[in-house]
């Protein structure tokens, strides 16, 4: 494979928020090692401190700088580079690419825009110049038309029917949308509307509030060859967003006409816009007839997007990568453990996907919790099963917020509060419908009310079913296979039956079917894959052997809520690339579809299970792991592992529980690094919060190193070295200071340094200190060369990390929030003015 | 605006049928050689040669031919045959070769006589056809395309409009009311 | 739920859940990837002396649409699934699975580890299997004795021509299992056709005056049908624009002199890119194959191959190089897979309008 671009400017997709995690990031790790076997240079830029795929650029490549028009431009500048690569951006990256292109600037330094062409981007940012491109290309889109008076709007109806959307343009207060069904109602809409139009002007479109909505993530090359990576199903329908609703992938519900259809659709639109690698396409489906409408064309790499890659088990990343560059889908090439053929085969799926997302709303309670068209959710979770019942079942493990393997259910809810959640739905969308079903609504009752295919309440009623035969027969070896068969952990039988988890272990040892482990590989059993992604299910076959060698199993943080998520990923990230380059196989468990930890080329092996004790234990039966590493708090987990003593645990970092404070409050810090009686100066660091509150929950925002440094940073750090008894702490350490309104520095308390910040430290002071903190605990650690090799105390530059906080997304009012409330953060550096010294 | 008569998946298949029809006729590629007219024919008489290649692994030589100096309805007749070839790029021999003429649309006939002449006016092929993507109909003067691609009958008023994506960044074939 | 058992011809044995007909069955085990379209699958007279394996996890969801037929009267002999709805939930809802699979005899295993079946059969190659009630010794000793027809066309087949008719081309449909999908595509661009049996001789066909004529899809080795079929395509495929896709393929190909081979593992699916070699390019279309043509039989002096299978290498296009007659392995008609290839019906019907502007010409 051969390339005429020698240096390449990727665009990064940036902080982490809502719609948006480190999948991103993740698909920007695959790409750079596919870009560099083409041996092209490559310019990165991005401002997410917890990216994982910037440190695989050399540092000398990395802009760490928000991707906007202006910072481009300048880099575009500096390094003019042969073409740009804004697809794994985002929108944000290909809004990027497009002002560039409007402005010129592509054309004046003979830029090659990648995965697009100019004349096709504008296409599709272009509201209008996308509904005329689909009306040519005779793909159907939802009429809508600005009407002036009554008549006008009858003509539309009498040509689209009812249900209609009538809005006021230029209204005088808020822009309501009334949804009329008939003439009686749309005459009463029509009325306000001109009513509150300033212009006698009222925009009225075709709903189609209640269709399904289908999503297709397919890829093309320059040459038109295109593929479909998969469909994904939104069980939820048309008005509650689609990052918002459970999805299942392979679609459950579609006739093959119908899909096949919109995989025609599909191809169509990606011909007509000549775009390259990914494109993903959103349609409404009708149900009651085979009509479908487009509604959105993201030919760029969104959240679900990378959803259908890890459902099929493709490397779309990579694989788009290289078309992007201009190669055609016959000429890639994979690393090795693929089969030669995977690139050009369509992904097929024996086994079912079910990702649920996760709210933010236990973080942040005072906003509209309904779900709707805009997004709220900050993170999902995927259950893998070889059933749609157990896929739900496993999903509905970890996305519950309780750490305790429990059966989640909303029993308490009253019966008026029930109907009006299937109509205006909650977060606790599914047990809800569940709780309905329980409480003897009809299955037609509820498609009618909530727009849901009767196929996905009948799945549930059977999942009712088993749930209740399991309660009611506790420890019955058949209570057992019925229970293992949808998708009940070992776990969750134990915690419904009250008995301890090795209970139901020695049950299992006499049960006919053993857990086993399938493959995730998009050839459905054609060819001996070795994707080495596994999922649990109770069958004939286990495909999964244990690793040979010295394993580590690495236990991650499953689905993203708010608080250090972002963080904990990249440091579930480092600690496998540490024990993988120490010699270890290792192993990660999640199951956030959008997780970096997750990505192939990061582990020897990948399972995607619920992070509960069951599934845990199984997996470590199984694979027997030399260590096994916990990252991020989570007490209950690591209290219910200790259990078991002959497994060799490390929780990183270590328990906050272990932090000792005098006062909770602070504003400055030294950052250590121990080992054994060796203390090594890391850093200091500023604390800042918006609101200018020094407790210690409120602080998001960092600075490195602390303000004053020229003269106070050696005094603290020997003070804070001082306060260190090295018995009691190891590894990464925090002092904590409050500077007082004297100016003096008081000592505040110790703490293991939070994952967050430990991140923040591998961004700013070149040294890995995750990467060195984990050979710590391997016992490969050599002090003598890291003390070598790092020199704090000199300092040219400020970095800082500030929190982004989903506030604005949600609707809220809210400006500053707690570290509990963060989505994600944004690194900057600041050279150190002289004349301020 | 235009209506899509042909989409890019349609005209490639149009392509597809001429090639075969192509070698299918000549009962093989033997002496076979491609003139393109002007802008759009010659982009088709391209892509045919790469279909061809594919084909029979054979490197079909593909001439250009700019047909202004030739058309009858111009003031031409001052002109000497070296200023009216002076725009094409022929660099083969016609002489005994199987002539295969493209163009896109085929409507009066009137491109395709120049385009017969300039060809004469080059030497004495064994034959001369010619493949259209498009016949259109209200012929002027008795010449059929023995290759077509898609009968569009249309109306005088309308117009056919060919896109092919080296030049238009697309490729189709629009009417135009 | 009835426990009945997939028997293997190897000696393996796997136990599941009964649904369907609760007949005991023998045919050849045959795995099926593609994710959509059971209802076509099923309904598909390839599957004649077959039991289809799906490695789709659930069947049955949307029950059965009443434009998805692709026979009137399935042929298949069992259906091995992992997990089966008897749901009629979708809006075309008429009939669900169970019911459909009970009034034609055809009896279903669910509840069974597909993805093993489906790689076992990959290691071991084609085998037949049985659907019994009791997996014993008795049971592998009919499975082992049974031998199945090679009359399968025949029995499959129509026996006499029926019209379709309508206003466009005139096309004759030799019937070897015909796919409904071929007549929905040829209704689509408004074709006259005409269905005859199989055996029917190429003066029958011709004196049906027809533009153009298709050779169907249809069950088993084509090896098992008389020479008298070569006979009649050879001398059609002279007189009119012809089209054959599947069985109706690998009889044009062996019409034409080439042989064609039993593949180890019948390949059922839609999954494979398939190579137009003439462009270059890649599509996928369902494809459903137990044989294939041997590309080093084939005569490039009368046939080119126009599309190849980029994962197992087998011809899936052939063309005359003499004449408009070509044929696919692949079924271009989606039902069920991917229609990218849907448009070879277009090049048929300009074939065939081809052919009558140069008739008109010549008059």
């Amino acid at each position: 494979m051969t390339t005429n671009i020698k240096k390449l400017l990727l665009l990064g997709g940036g902080p982490t928020n809502i719609g948006h995690e480190n999948e991103l990031d993740a698909a920007a790790y695959e790409r750079l090692t596919a870009i560099k076997k083409t041996g092209t240079q490559v310019i990165y830029v991005d401002d997410n401190p917890f990216s994982f795929a910037s440190e695989e650029v050399q540092p000398a490549d990395v802009y760490v700088q928000a991707v906007n028009f202006q910072n481009v431009v300048k880099i575009i500048e500096k390094e003019k580079p042969d073409a740009i690569m804004p697809k794994i951006g985002g929108l944000n990256a290909m809004q990027v690419a497009w002002q560039l292109e409007e402005s010129d600037v592509l054309a004046s330094h003979n830029i090659q825009l990648l995965g697009i062409r100019p004349i096709d981007l504008r296409k599709v940012l272009d509201n209008q110049q996308l509904r005329e491109m689909l009306t040519e290309t005779g793909e159907p889109i939802i009429a809508s038309k600005i009407v002036a008076d009554d008549d006008e709007a009858m003509d539309f109806v009498r040509d689209v029917g009812f249900p209609v959307i009538v809005k006021p343009l230029s209204a005088s207060h808020d822009t309501s949308r009334f949804i009329c069904n008939n003439t009686d109602e749309l005459e009463d809409a029509l009325e306000i509307s001109f009513k509150r139009t300033y212009i006698k002007r009222v925009s009225i479109e075709q709903s189609i509030v209640g269709y399904k909505e289908i999503e297709m993530v397919a890829i093309r090359d320059e040459n038109g060859n295109k593929l479909l990576i998969s469909g994904l199903e939104d069980m939820d329908p048309i008005g509650i967003h689609s990052g918002d609703s459970i999805i299942f992938a392979p679609t459950q519900t579609l006739i093959n006409q119908e899909y096949q259809a919109l995989r025609t659709a599909t191809f169509r639109i990606m011909d007509e816009i000549n775009v390259t690698g990914t494109c993903h396409i959103q349609f409404a489906q009708s149900r009651t007839n085979a009509n479908y409408y487009v509604t959105k064309v993201s030919p760029f790499f969104t959240r679900n997007a990378l959803l259908a890659a890890k459902v099929t088990g493709y490397p779309l990343s990579y694989v788009s990568t290289l078309l992007e560059m201009g190669y055609a889908l016959p000429e890639i090439k994979l690393p090795e453990k693929y089969s030669k053929y995977l690139p050009f085969m369509e992904p097929t799926m024996d086994h079912v996907v079910v990702r649920i997302p996760l709210w933010p709303f236990r973080d942040i309670p005072d906003v509209d919790q309904h779900l709707n068209t805009l997004m709220k959710s900050v993170g999902s979770t995927i259950g893998v099963g070889r059933t749609v019942e157990e896929a739900i079942m496993k999903a509905m493990h970890s996305s519950q917020f309780s750490p305790r393997d429990i059966l989640p259910s909303v029993s308490k809810v009253n019966d008026d509060d029930v109907i009006n959640q299937l109509i205006h739905p909650l977060a606790s969308r599914i047990l809800i419908l569940m709780e309905a079903l329980r409480r003897g609504f009809s299955i037609d009752e509820l498609s009618e009310l909530t727009k849901i295919d009767r196929f996905y309440f009948y799945k549930m009623n059977q999942l009712l079913r088993a749930q209740d035969f399991v309660i009611n027969n506790p420890l019955s070896p058949t209570a057992v296979e019925v229970g293992h068969k949808y998708g009940f952990g070992d776990g969750m039988l134990a915690e419904l039956w009250h008995v301890n988890i090795s209970t139901i272990e020695r049950m299992n040892r006499n049960a006919k079917q053993k857990v086993t482990f399938k493959e995730v590989e998009p050839s459905a059993g054609e060819f001996m894959e070795a994707t080495n992604v596994f999922y649990s299910s109770y069958e004939l076959e286990n495909e999964s052997r244990a690793c040979p060698g010295k394993t580590a199993l690495v236990i991650g943080r499953g689905g993203n809520q708010l608080g250090p998520n972002a963080a904990a990923d990249y440091y579930t990230a480092q600690i496998l690339n540490t024990t993988r380059k120490a010699g270890y196989q290792t192993i990660i468990m999640n199951t956030n579809p959008n997780a970096i930890s997750l990505a192939p080329a990061l582990s020897d092996k990948q399972y995607i299970e619920p992070i509960q004790l069951g599934n845990i234990l199984n997996i470590v039966n199984l694979e027997k792991p030399d260590i096994i590493f916990l990252p991020g708090n989570r007490h209950y987990l690591s209290n219910k592992l200790r259990e078991f003593a002959d497994l060799n645990m490390v929780v990183l970092p270590p328990d906050q529980k272990v932090a000792k404070y005098k006062q909770k409050q602070a504003t400055d810090a030294v950052d250590l690094f121990i080992d054994q009686d060796r203390i090594l100066p890391i850093t200091t660091i500023s604390f800042y919060t918006k609101s200018h509150r020094t407790e210690l929950r409120y602080i998001n925002d960092y600075q490195q190193p602390m303000a004053h440094w020229q003269r106070e940073e050696n005094d603290l750090i020997t003070e804070a070295i001082s306060k260190i008894d090295t018995s009691q702490w190891q590894g990464l350490v925090q002092v904590l200071f409050y500077k007082d309104a004297a100016a003096t520095y008081q000592f505040a308390g110790i703490r293991p340094i939070r994952i967050t910040e430990s991140a923040f430290l591998n961004k700013t002071t070149g040294v890995n200190w995750i990467d060195a903190l984990v050979k710590k605990y391997l016992g490969i650690l050599d002090i003598d060369q890291l003390a070598s090799y790092y020199q704090p105390g000199i300092h040219k530059r400020y970095a800082m990390m500030e929190a982004v906080f989903p506030f604005k997304e949600l609707q809220s009012n809210r400006t500053d929030g707690t570290s509990t409330q963060e989505v994600g953060s944004s690194l900057s550096f600041r050279k150190i003015d002289s004349s301020t010294i | 605006m235009g209506k899509i008569i042909l989409d890019k998946m349609a005209m490639q298949r149009a392509l597809t049928r001429i090639t075969y029809e192509i070698v299918e006729k000549n009962k093989g590629v033997e002496d076979l050689v491609l003139i393109g007219i002007k802008t759009r024919g010659i982009f088709l008489a391209n892509r045919i040669a790469d279909r061809l290649q594919q084909l029979e692994n054979v490197t079909i030589p593909v001439g250009e031919l700019d047909i202004t100096n030739y058309r009858d309805d111009i003031e031409h007749d001052s002109l000497s045959t070296d200023v009216k070839m002076s725009n094409n790029k022929i660099d083969f021999s016609v002489e005994g070769k199987r002539v295969i003429l493209v163009d896109d649309v085929l409507y009066t006939g009137r491109t395709v006589r120049a385009a017969l002449s300039a060809v004469m006016d080059l030497g004495r092929p064994k034959s001369i056809n010619l493949a259209v993507l498009v016949d259109r109909g209200h012929r002027e003067l008795p010449i059929r395309a023995d290759f077509v691609g898609k009968n569009i009958p249309s109306s005088q008023k309308e117009k056919i409009k060919v896109y092919v994506s080296e030049i238009d960044d697309k490729d189709a074939v629009e009417l135009i009311k | 739920m009835t426990q009945r058992y997939l028997i293997l011809e190897d000696g393996s044995a796997y136990a599941g859940k009964a649904f369907g007909s609760l007949a005991t069955t023998t045919g050849e085990l045959v795995a099926n990837s593609t994710m959509n379209g059971y209802q076509e699958i099923i309904s598909n007279q390839i599957y004649h002396n077959q039991i289809i394996v799906f490695t789709q996890t659930s069947i049955g969801n949307t029950g059965l649409a009443q434009n998805a037929y692709e026979s009137v009267l399935p042929s298949a002999k069992g259906v091995i699934v992992r997990e089966y709805e008897n749901l009629a939930t979708d809006h075309f809802k008429r009939i669900s699975l169970d019911r459909y699979l009970k009034r034609h005899k055809i009896p279903g295993i669910y509840d069974v580890d597909t993805r093993q079946i489906r790689r076992h059969l990959q290691q071991k190659g084609n085998m037949m299997a049985s659907i019994v009630d009791v997996a014993d010794e008795h049971a592998f000793d009919q499975l082992h004795a049974t031998v199945l027809t090679n009359q399968q066309v025949a029995q499959v087949a129509t026996p006499k021509p029926y019209p379709n008719p309508d206003e466009g081309a005139n096309v004759i449909v030799v019937d070897f299992g015909l796919k409904s999908g071929i007549l929905r595509e040829l209704s689509k661009r408004d074709c006259n056709v005409t269905v005859v049996p199989w055996s029917a001789t190429s003066e029958a066909i011709l004196d049906l005056d027809p533009d153009g004529v298709v050779l169907s899809t249809g069950p088993g080795a084509p090896g098992n049908l008389p020479e008298s079929v070569l006979q009649m395509i050879r001398e059609v495929q002279t007189q009119v624009p012809l089209l054959g896709i599947g069985l109706g393929h690998e009889l044009f190909a062996m019409a034409n002199g080439a042989k064609v081979d039993q593949l180890r593992v019948e390949h059922h699916g839609s999954n494979h890119p398939i190579r137009e070699i003439i462009t270059n390019e890649i599509f996928f279309s369902g494809q459903e194959q137990g044989y294939a043509v041997d590309s080093k039989s084939i005569d490039h002096a009368k046939l080119f191959i126009t599309h190849i299978d980029l994962v197992n290498g087998t011809v899936q296009g052939l063309r005359h190089r003499d004449y408009p007659a070509f044929s696919v392995q692949f079924s271009p008609d989606g039902a069920p897979g991917p229609k990218d290839s849907v448009g070879l019906f277009d090049d048929f019907t300009e074939f065939m309008a081809r052919r009558r502007d140069n008739n008109d010409d010549e008059y």
